[in-house]
């Protein structure tokens, strides 16, 4: 069919209709798609902000109360710290592992790049209970090792805090930075650095004048992704802020949604957030300004790892401590209180009992079922939301239709939308006729490929960014259509992109919590809102079986999938 | 009567001979048809015609014991499944709100902790009304909460002050609820929040009424660990970081001490809060027959001897906990009216905030 149109169109057709690139009906129906998944919502949730909530008229009552009061204002600025702490701190943890696995020689790659992946899987809410248990300013094992130690009568940890919930968010999210930053380090050639070697520079100043600048934008996006991942999660910060006294947005939000609902002023209250995805954009945009960074040109390039001599220990002491604070710790308290009668007794044999998964999977009415969900959720989530994002990445790249810039920022906007509000949003949105989707597993699937899109977008986005568009323009010339080039050239360039941007929305889709919360059914709980109930409770022991059987799961099915494609999880050839 | 327990009835550490006496709850069998009475059947083949299911939401304890009220059911009914949803009250109440704005009833029986979400919902009309049979056999005090027969007591815990035995001394413990203002438990309390549990919203009005706010106001003072549900308090316990459950849910504090957890209660002098929780079947409800043969067995001696398993309250005077095990009637009680419920809870959740900053 392409073929034909293009002759026609090369011929110089009388048909109005041959001039018309077929591939355009799929980038409407994509731009649909999109409208449905992202700018309903978005725009009712922007419209109920201004609206009274029985009548409808018009207000601003909602922001004067959402904003007329000094806790929601601390809860704010509390979150701008938080997001900002775990983006720094995040960028700290993984663009150094980043670089050291990626150009170094530095020993136990495959060890550190497996604990990136485990900290990966592991979500916020879990990480925090086992962070809990190892800084709780009074029990904390760390803080008892410390009193051991020096004699002291205080802990020197204190998890309940700021700076608390910064490290527990940054150990789970780091993994972005990592990811990202590692992915296009592996795709710079060696090219410039032995330049810059010729030209005289050492290690550390080729490092950071040369190999960090080329992957500027890959660091700067997993800060970002970690920045809107902190400010819009709900788990971690109910279970550190509350206790710590203090509020986020999310936890602030939560309380607007209690009895009497106030989606309205809800509403009113995530709007900053939305302002900060333009912020963040545009600081994006400013600093990476028109600099290409067209890193993958269809030519040759070869990488050579940097000899680090005496230092590659200092690098591996350091991936370690990172391994340490993020999987090490947390899981072994956790794998301590899953298999533990009662984790308050410690480590012996009689303390030791598999009776925390017999109850799961045996006595529990809904643990099977709730754990089937969350991994078909995951799985359809992910096949998706990769469709959807790769599609509109490629409309945005090669700027296949008019303002789509503006599709980009759909595709990110998500991300500030806390789950919360997505979830509301969605609530508003699809619960009621003519869709009426409430408690269905479509209307949980929907806001997960919702929530995801940035993600998919952001690694799609970059994936084809370092894509010369050259290669498809060949095909063109040659007389392909579009499609083929996206077909025989692009995808099977950007196959290793795809793979890893699935994995990447699916492991967080498993533990998705915050736009779960509000839209799970009885018959559509996913494991993240079991967890979420379990620990509002005494029942520790539980807890922590069903996220070790969450993890465990987790790993089995990514480990096939990495099979499946024949790459590693770091999406080497294997 | 409470300031006479001898010291190891008030710490009510149990002993395994107690212990044993427990476990007859737990085992209940299939009812055969005709041990059950014609309403019963009748309920029962209506409720398999309808397709053999139902959905229950409750706050009105911790997982397990929900978990094993929903299994013992299935067991009395074969061929009835039971969805146990467990959450706190304010969460359970949030998703009842949500299925009623979106006009999809998901939730067939709905068992909060907060007597204000009964008064709320019923007045809204979401409420089927139904008397179940057992509604009459069950103790005095849980009968005709609503006259109407919309709802009714279904359960009922008590709240006194838990600590952990590794770190305080039985002597030391707080003997009322004004000990926990006292700054040596600075940084060592934990409370469940208002705005999450039914039961701290109730014990927190109740305290109210008792001392005034201020109580509160100084409390916060000793930086008490704020989680949500009451039974959070008992994970501080176990984990070391709290001394002092300052709201401590009585069922969910021995259950987990007899699993070995180091805890112990102290009945506070002024008066053990006493909770009282209905249950009710939504209006809207996809499976009200088998709804309503839930609510039969809610008030059934079966649940009423799991309920004491795990340390509750029993429903029905037929049957009674082991010795050593507080009781309500044993008890001095604090409890405030159904009328203070409904309007004060939402105030102390406000008050709350203010206070606590959360």
């Amino acid at each position: 069919m392409s073929v034909a149109l293009t002759r026609d169109h090369q011929a110089g057709g009388v048909r109005r209709i041959s001039r018309f690139d077929p591939s355009l009906l799929l980038w409407l129906a994509l731009i649909a798609v999109l409208a449905f998944l992202v700018l309903n919502p978005l725009l009712r949730l922007i419209l109920s902000s201004f609206q009274e909530a029985d009548t409808g008229r018009l207000t601003l009552a909602n922001y004067l109360a959402a904003y007329g009061n000094v806790r929601h204002l601390e809860a704010l600025a509390n979150s701008l710290e938080l997001g900002a702490g775990v983006a720094i701190l995040a960028t700290i943890f993984g663009v150094p592992l980043a670089w050291a696995i990626s150009r170094t020689d530095m020993p136990a790659k495959g060890f550190v790049r497996l604990m990136a992946f485990a900290a990966f899987i592991t979500p916020p809410y879990l990480g925090a209970v086992g962070w809990i248990l190892l800084a709780g300013p009074n029990s904390g094992w760390l803080n008892k090792l410390w009193m051991g130690l020096t004699g002291s009568a205080h802990g020197v940890f204190n998890v309940y805090s700021m700076t608390g919930l910064i490290l527990v968010v940054a150990v789970t999210s780091f993994p972005y930075t990592f990811l990202f930053t590692n992915a296009a380090l592996d795709l710079v050639s060696s090219e410039m650095e032995d330049a810059a070697r010729v030209l005289g520079a050492g290690t550390l100043r080729m490092t950071f004048r040369i190999t960090l600048p080329m992957v500027a934008p890959a660091i700067l996006g997993g800060a970002i992704i970690s920045f809107l991942e902190a400010i819009s999660l709900f788990g971690a910060p109910a279970l550190i802020a509350l206790p710590a006294r203090f509020n986020v947005v999310s936890t602030q939000l939560w309380q607007f949604f209690e009895y009497p609902v106030r989606v309205e002023e809800a509403a009113a209250f995530a709007m900053p957030l939305l302002l900060i995805t333009l912020l963040m954009f545009w600081v994006q945009r400013a600093i990476l300004g028109r600099k290409g960074y067209a890193t993958v040109t269809g030519k040759g390039g070869e990488r050579r790892m940097i000899p680090l001599g005496g230092w590659r220990w200092v690098m591996l002491g350091y991936s370690l401590l990172v391994c340490a604070l993020s999987v090490f710790l947390p899981m072994f308290v956790l794998i301590q209180a899953a298999f533990a009668k009662a984790w308050g007794r410690g480590i012996s044999l009689q303390n030791l009992t598999l009776g925390n998964f017999h109850y799961l999977l045996f006595e529990q009415t809904q643990a099977k079922q709730t754990i089937l969900n969350t991994f078909l959720y995951a799985g359809i989530t992910a096949f998706a939301v990769i469709f959807l994002a790769l599609s509109i990445a490629y409309v945005v790249s090669r700027k296949l239709v008019p303002w789509s810039d503006a599709l980009a920022f759909l595709c990110m906007a998500p991300f500030v939308i806390p789950g919360i509000v997505l979830a509301i949003g969605f609530y508003a949105a699809y619960t009621a006729a003519p869709f009426a989707l409430y408690g269905s597993a479509t209307i949980l699937i929907l806001a997960f490929v919702t929530r995801f899109l940035p993600i998919a977008y952001t690694s799609s986005a970059s994936g084809l960014k370092s894509i010369n568009p050259e290669m498809e323009e060949a095909v063109r010339i040659l007389g392909g259509s579009r499609l083929t080039a996206i077909r025989k050239v692009l995808v099977p360039l950007i196959k290793k992109s795809i793979a890893g941007a699935w994995i990447l929305v699916f492991i967080p889709a498993t533990r998705e919590l915050s736009s779960a919360i509000f839209l799970v059914g009885p018959h559509t709980r996913v494991i993240s809102v079991m967890l979420f109930d379990l620990s509002e409770e005494g029942n520790f022991e539980v807890l922590s079986a069903l996220g070790v059987i969450l993890l465990v799961a987790t790993l089995v099915i990514a480990a096939i999938g990495f099979k499946v494609i024949g790459r590693d999880f770091m999406l080497r050839r294997t | 009567m409470d300031r006479e327990f001898s010291p190891s009835r008030r710490g009510f550490l149990l002993a395994g001979s107690a212990l044993a006496a427990l476990g007859a709850g737990r085992s209940s069998r299939a009812q055969s048809p005709a041990a059950m009475s014609e309403h019963e059947k009748a309920l029962f083949d209506a409720a398999k015609a309808e397709g053999g299911e139902l959905t229950w939401y409750t706050a009105h304890s911790d997982d397990i014991t929900a978990q094993a009220l929903g299994r013992a059911f299935e067991a009395a009914y074969p061929g009835i499944k039971v969805n146990v949803l467990r959450t706190t009250a304010q969460v359970a109440y949030q998703r009842i709100t949500q299925e009623i704005k979106a006009d999809s009833i998901q939730c067939d029986v709905f068992s909060s902790t907060d007597l204000g979400h009964y008064v709320e919902l019923k007045a809204k009309g979401e409420f089927a009304k139904y008397v179940p049979d057992n509604a009459g056999k069950v103790l005095d005090i849980y009968k005709n909460y609503d006259p109407d027969g919309y709802y009714h007591v279904t359960s009922a815990g008590l709240i006194m002050i838990g600590y952990n035995t590794g770190k305080v001394k039985e002597a030391d413990a707080p003997k009322n609820w004004t000990d926990l203002l006292d700054p040596k438990w600075k940084d060592q309390i934990a409370l469940g929040h208002p705005g999450f549990s039914g039961y701290v919203g109730t014990w927190a009005l109740t305290l109210r009424k008792q001392y005034g706010w201020d109580f509160f106001e100084k409390l916060a003072k000793n930086n008490p660990r704020v989680g949500r549900s009451i039974n959070d308090t008992v994970t501080m316990l176990n984990a070391g970081e709290c001394m002092i459950a300052g709201s401590g849910p009585v069922g969910t504090l021995l259950d987990s001490a007899k699993k070995g957890n180091p805890l112990a209660l102290s009945a506070p002098a002024d008066g053990s809060v006493l909770i009282i929780a209905p249950s009710g079947i939504m209006k809207k409800s996809q499976h009200p027959n088998a709804a309503k043969l839930y609510m039969e067995f809610l008030l059934s001696v079966e649940a009423s001897k799991i309920w004491l398993a795990h340390f509750n309250e029993t429903m029905r005077p037929e049957v009674s906990p082991a010795p050593g095990i507080p009781q309500a009637k044993e008890l001095k009680i604090i409890r405030p009216t159904v009328e203070e419920i409904t309007k004060g809870v939402p105030e102390v959740i406000k008050q709350w905030r203010n206070t606590f900053g959360v």
